[in-house]
């Protein structure tokens, strides 16, 4: 096994696997659904929130996917192979989550200038909600696997995992939905931008590790 | 210097013993300091001028947000010594103190509602303070989440040691977030490098009820530290000893 046939494997076992990404899909417009039917359809109310609704969106279909991110390979012993592979279980994981946010970013990208018409998201902030999308949802992702992999020898483990990752999160929710903020009052909305990518660098540097520990110690 | 002491700590057996004589002294001397600290707050400190007597709910809140704060740091810094050293008494000490912190996450959050009431006229806002410290009875609350449901004692502490270091390195972030986000709040009571800016008969009370409140707890944490080492060591020989010392 090389790092290449690693990676080529896991963008296989997801396109095999499509419905999983599309249930978090599924998930993700529920939950937009449920704000305009459950709040107020009203453009006054929508047009403020709707950065704010399609970040909690966000937030819970990355959560729900991110849950069995390690489930199907924990079942089938392929996690244990990765560990006695010889090659850097680190950086496995890393391309692991990234395959796994490219499956669930893309999609979402390409969902996003719909939803916002639908939640009359105000034209000037689309481009920076885009941007803070993709410069945030990595620090869900990668956060979200340490997450993941603490709990994949449970059964039930999607609600632990929330409640674990959940605090996590505030970070990103915060700096994403204030920059989409600062952007639509006019306000300099680059120093936000530049925190969510600095909680993504620190991520980055930190979750990879903290996953591979804690992968090892489920499969002993 | 000598890292003896340190090496000792791996020992539950060396440390269960280090501990016995200790714990109880500590509770003891903690419960009288607090008390003190609270009859001499509640009772005699003068009255503030712009709160009046309401503002007396401080020498249980403070102490308690403190409390709060200190044991996950303790809880952080003892997960990474777990990680480094694979030191066996760092995930005993994790079990027996996450609920501790909770309990004083849950006391700062309370007394804070009841101050909020007369202070701002609602018992919650969200502020910067409190939320944070919701977010930090939250990670506590995972963290012991974490700890029941997994049976496996090992994947428990390592399970556990990861996310007390991976909640320590983002707790600043996670304070500063919510701080830039909004803040109603009064700054601190006490920092270390300024003079406090309430009289002397105001803050000594709450200080003397803060130590008093940090020796109970660490009191409370050996006892429970205790049980754990009883319970994860029973099979070992002077685990037997121990407990038929005194007959059964």
């Amino acid at each position: 096994m090389t790092y290449l046939s690693f990676i080529k494997t896991e963008f296989l076992v997801l396109w095999r696997r499509k419905q999983d990404v599309f249930n978090a899909l599924l998930f993700f417009i529920i939950v937009v659904v449920l704000f305009p039917l459950g709040v107020n359809p009203s453009s006054d109310f929508l047009a403020p929130a709707a950065d704010g609704i399609i970040w909690c969106a966000t937030v819970l279909a990355i959560l729900m996917a991110i849950e069995g991110m390690f489930k199907e390979d924990y079942t089938d012993g392929s996690l244990e192979q990765l560990v006695i592979s010889g090659l850097s279980l680190s950086l496995l994981m890393l391309l692991k989550t990234t395959a796994q946010w490219l499956a669930v970013l893309l999609p979402l990208l390409l969902m996003m200038p719909l939803l916002a018409e639908m939640l009359y998201l105000p034209d000037g902030s689309f481009w920076v909600l885009i941007v803070t999308l993709v410069i945030g949802t990595p620090s869900l992702f990668l956060i979200g696997s340490i997450g993941a992999a603490l709990t994949v020898s449970l059964k039930q483990g999607a609600m632990l995992v929330m409640l674990l990752m959940l605090p996590f999160y505030l970070p990103v929710i915060i700096f994403a939905t204030s920059a989409v903020r600062a952007a639509q009052l006019g306000l300099p909305y680059l120093g936000l931008l530049a925190m969510l990518l600095a909680v993504f660098l620190l991520s980055l540097v930190i979750a990879p590790f903290m996953t591979a520990i804690a992968i090892k110690a489920s499969t002993n | 210097m000598s890292w003896t002491w340190f090496h000792k700590l791996g020992s539950p057996k060396w440390f269960f013993h280090w501990s016995k004589s200790l714990a109880l002294p500590l509770f003891g001397f903690g419960c009288i300091c607090l008390l003190f600290g609270l009859v001499w707050g509640v009772a005699f400190a003068p009255e503030d001028y712009q709160q009046g007597n309401s503002f007396r709910i401080i020498y249980i809140h403070v102490p308690a947000a403190i409390l709060a704060q200190s044991c996950y740091l303790a809880l952080g810094l003892s997960g990474l010594v777990f990680l480094v050293w694979q030191m066996k008494i760092a995930p005993i000490f994790i079990k027996a103190v996450a609920p501790v912190g909770a309990v004083m996450a849950l006391m700062a959050l309370v007394s804070g509602a009841i101050w909020g009431k007369p202070t701002w006229g609602t018992w919650w806002v969200w502020d910067a303070r409190l939320t944070s410290v919701l977010v930090l009875f939250l990670l506590y609350m995972g963290i012991i989440a974490l700890q029941n449901s997994l049976n496996d004692v090992t994947l428990a502490n390592k399970a556990v040691a990861v996310i007390s270091v991976v909640g320590l390195i983002n707790l600043p972030i996670i304070k500063y977030s919510v701080e830039w986000w909004n803040t109603l709040h009064q700054g601190a009571t006490f920092t270390l490098t300024e003079k406090p800016a309430m009289p002397a008969e105001m803050w000594v009370p709450l200080l003397i009820s803060t130590i008093g409140l940090y020796c109970l707890v660490a009191g409370l944490a050996l006892w429970r530290m205790q049980t754990e080492i009883l319970i994860r060591e029973h099979r070992s020989n002077w685990v037997k000893q121990e407990v038929m010392k005194d007959g059964l």
